[in-house]
């Protein structure tokens, strides 16, 4: 197979230090941020998200010292809006600007793993220049979503892990859960990551008792402790005081809603249909169980499989999770494209295929969006082709997802970092 | 024509008397007429004073031009003299213009007069049973076949613009007639949102900011995310504006989103029905259209931003539509059994 071609090697002839093109990002997003503002004053149709002004409305509330939970649609955490109200004190950009620092301490975050993992500045830099220079966070953060928040969070706690700080990867793990529920599936990749080796590989034929029993002692390792306990406790501390604080409200609109939300409106996932078919039917509940069952194999056989290297691990835990999720939108591809620039270096691809299957990526949405378009918005019956192109699209990203896997090759030279 | 109204002065009086009406006729244009003495008698009795008439004449000419007038207005002959004032001062003009041509149309008019005066006093006294017609009954008399005559209707008419799931709802209401008065009052359009649709209060909220729309839902606890069959029907109170574009209309307009709705066995589209609003209107003073249609009161905030509450009228109006349906599409529950669905739905677009 041909050598494969970085993706930022051209960067080394522009000769451009990281510093440059991190400042160059954060020009951009500034820029996009007064656009924002420039839009939303002329046009009908305004930049900033509808979530942006759930936030600054529930922040609004905070301020006056009532619940941000009074605002409809407020499904986050109460933090969120203690962290946003500055945009009531002191300028309504505050919470744009928060994010956008966020999207760049993302990618910060990212050039030192890639640092740690031993390449060089200009290759790392150019793999962050993907997420640096990439129009969808772009246009994410400065339209006011939150979700780079979360990315920081658990690139903090991946970045944490690499260099053993064991405790603090597990309070920065801990609050990215309470933010956004999907870094709980992490647990089981991270659990296997941090056990310690097996003092002695491979008994053939031990019985499976025994070797289950040698399986959960070793899970008793001091490292997964500390990770599970530190980690257990910090969610626990902000669910409980939250929950002093605003009640049943929180715990329903934080979490519950979250876990039981069973959106019957048309989106990206391809059960949509089913549940919207089934919503009144005495089967709707088994059937959104039975919906989980191959999220839960998927993910399950992929940590045993990989847990060795624990960012292609979350990369495919998370790619795995969006794509079979009940709901799919697009601002959930967010959150496995912040960690994409770190598996690039690992996947050995032919340019020329990257290519080909990032453009059938992009066909397959567009073939959803032509018929959610004509639904929405010309009111022609399309809910069987909104179905048919969310199973494509599904298909698609199975089809991604395996040729990701099968050029994924193990860096050699890496070595299983011990944890005392 | 005007001869059994201003017969009694000349008839108690020497021609000199009439003369002097005429003259009086003259500077006074319409000073005879029918409207004027109508007002001068209920406003002021002085001014019939002022002809300088003895006292029981003035008297009987004062209480005689009420009756011949009610004799007007319940005679059909009288009608329309009673009517067209106008027409009344033209022809005192083209009286007072031919009297001085000859004396053969002074003794007609006399002869005319007698009569019609006798009719009068046998009247008069018919009337005087009637002890208690109000003074407003004489003035309203002429003026109520007036509002009945000219109380033009209310044209409401509710439309649906854009297509899909996000709708806006216009409506304008069309006043008949064109008055001026129309500016001081205000409209108030409450609009039933039947459970099918929905109103973002947020969005409302955003309109009103820009100054687009002055809408606000009276209704509370909604879900914007649940489907048509868990939710409720709503409420929104609307201003309306005056409309530019035409003369005495005002209009109204809020943007609705659709629910999604049960799924359908064979149809892949259900119907959602969009009732006519109540119009409520209210004015400073009391207009003859407001007499004409108001219905009942309801109480109601002055304007968006205050907290008043004023009482409204809630006017009766003639939709030009009875309702507005509209077509939302609807998932086929036949698709749920996937395999053979997937088979007839293709063979069904095909023949579409």
């Amino acid at each position: 197979m041909a050598p494969t071609k970085p993706w930022g090697e051209w960067f080394l002839g522009l000769r451009v230090p990281p510093a440059g093109v991190f400042g160059v990002a954060f020009l951009a997003r500034v820029a996009l941020v007064f656009y924002g503002v420039f839009q939303d004053r002329t046009l009908l149709v305004r930049y900033t998200d509808v979530d942006y002004r759930v936030f600054t409305d529930a922040a609004r509330f905070v301020t006056e010292g009532r619940s941000p939970y009074l605002r409809a649609t407020y499904r986050y955490t109460p933090l969120l809006g203690w962290l946003l109200t500055p945009n009531v004190y002191l300028c309504e950009l505050f919470g744009k600007f928060l994010f956008i620092s966020c999207d760049l301490l993302t990618a910060f975050l990212l050039y030192r793993l890639l640092l740690f993992k031993g390449l060089g500045r200009r290759r790392a830099c150019g793999y962050c220049v993907f997420w640096l220079l990439n129009p969808l966070p772009m246009a994410v953060s400065s339209r006011g979503n939150a979700d780079s928040m979360v990315a920081a969070l658990v690139l903090a706690t991946l970045y944490l892990l690499a260099r053993r700080q064991v405790a603090c990867a597990a309070v920065s793990y801990g609050l990215a859960v309470h933010m956004k529920m999907y870094p709980v599936t992490y647990i089981l990749p991270i659990a296997l990551h941090l056990l310690p080796e097996r003092g002695d590989p491979g008994r053939p034929r031990c019985p499976f008792q025994a070797r289950l029993y040698e399986f959960l002692k070793r899970l008793c390792s001091r490292a997964v402790l500390l990770f599970v306990a530190v980690a257990g406790l910090t969610f626990s501390a902000l669910s409980f005081g939250f929950y002093q604080k605003y009640g049943w409200e929180f715990l329903e609109h934080t979490y519950l809603y979250h876990l039981t939300r069973r959106d019957i409106r048309h989106n990206f996932s391809p059960y949509f249909y089913m549940l919207y078919l089934t919503a009144e039917s005495p089967w709707s509940f088994s059937l959104g169980l039975a919906a989980f069952l191959p999220q839960f194999l998927l993910l399950s056989a992929v940590s045993f499989a990989y847990y060795r290297d624990l960012v292609f691990c979350c990369f495919l835990h998370t790619a795995i999770f969006v794509t079979f999720n009940k709901v799919c939108t697009s601002q959930y591809f967010l959150w496995y494209l912040c960690l994409l620039p770190l598996v690039m270096p690992l996947v050995r691809i032919r340019w020329k295929r990257a290519v080909v299957l990032l453009m059938l990526w992009f066909i397959g949405q567009a073939l959803w969006l032509a018929p959610a378009y004509l639904l929405e918005f010309q009111g022609k019956n399309t809910f069987l082709f909104i179905w048919l192109a969310g199973l494509f699209f599904l298909l698609i990203n199975c089809s991604i997802l395996i040729q990701i896997i099968s050029h994924y090759k193990q860096e050699p030279l890496a070595e299983r970092i011990k944890y005392d | 024509d005007l001869a059994h109204v201003t017969a009694p002065a000349p008839l108690f009086a020497p021609p000199p008397t009439r003369r002097r009406g005429a003259g009086r006729r003259r500077s006074e244009p319409g000073g005879l007429c029918c409207s004027l003495p109508r007002r001068r008698n209920f406003r002021g009795s002085t001014a019939a004073g002022s002809r300088g008439t003895a006292g029981p004449q003035a008297r009987v000419t004062e209480s005689s031009v009420p009756v011949t007038n009610s004799v007007a207005a319940l005679s059909r002959s009288g009608v329309r003299r009673a009517q067209a004032p106008p027409s009344a001062r033209s022809s005192v003009f083209t009286r007072s213009a031919r009297a001085p041509l000859g004396s053969a149309f002074s003794s007609v008019l006399a002869a005319r007069a007698v009569g019609v005066r006798a009719v009068a006093w046998l009247l008069l006294w018919e009337v005087a049973g009637f002890t208690s017609i109000p003074a407003t009954a004489f003035s309203a008399a002429p003026t109520d076949t007036g509002i009945r005559a000219t109380c033009s209707e209310i044209i409401l008419r509710q439309e649906v613009l854009k297509d899909g799931f996000h709708r806006d709802l216009l409506i304008k209401v069309k006043f008949g007639e064109s008055l001026e008065d129309l500016q001081t009052c205000r409209l108030l359009i409450k609009q039933y949102i039947p459970s099918g649709l929905f109103v973002d209060p947020y969005e409302l909220a955003s309109l009103r900011e820009r100054n687009i729309t002055e809408a606000v839902m009276v209704s509370e606890n909604f879900n914007i995310e649940a489907p048509n069959y868990l939710s409720k029907e709503s409420e929104v109170l609307i201003y309306a504006r005056q409309d530019s574009q035409c003369i005495d209309c005002f209009q109204a307009f809020l943007p609705v989103h659709y629910r999604y709705h049960r799924p359908h066995s064979k149809d892949g589209e259900t119907v959602i029905v969009v009732n006519n609003p109540d119009l409520l209107m209210y004015c400073d003073q009391e207009f003859p259209i407001l007499k004409c249609w108001a219905q009942s009161e309801v109480a109601a905030p002055c304007a968006l931003k205050s907290k008043d509450i004023c009482q409204w009228n809630n006017m009766k109006y003639k939709p030009v539509y009875k309702n507005v349906t509209l077509q939302v599409p609807v998932g086929l529950t036949i698709h749920t059994s996937l395999g053979s669905a997937f088979r007839t739905s293709i063979f069904r677009n095909r023949s579409q």
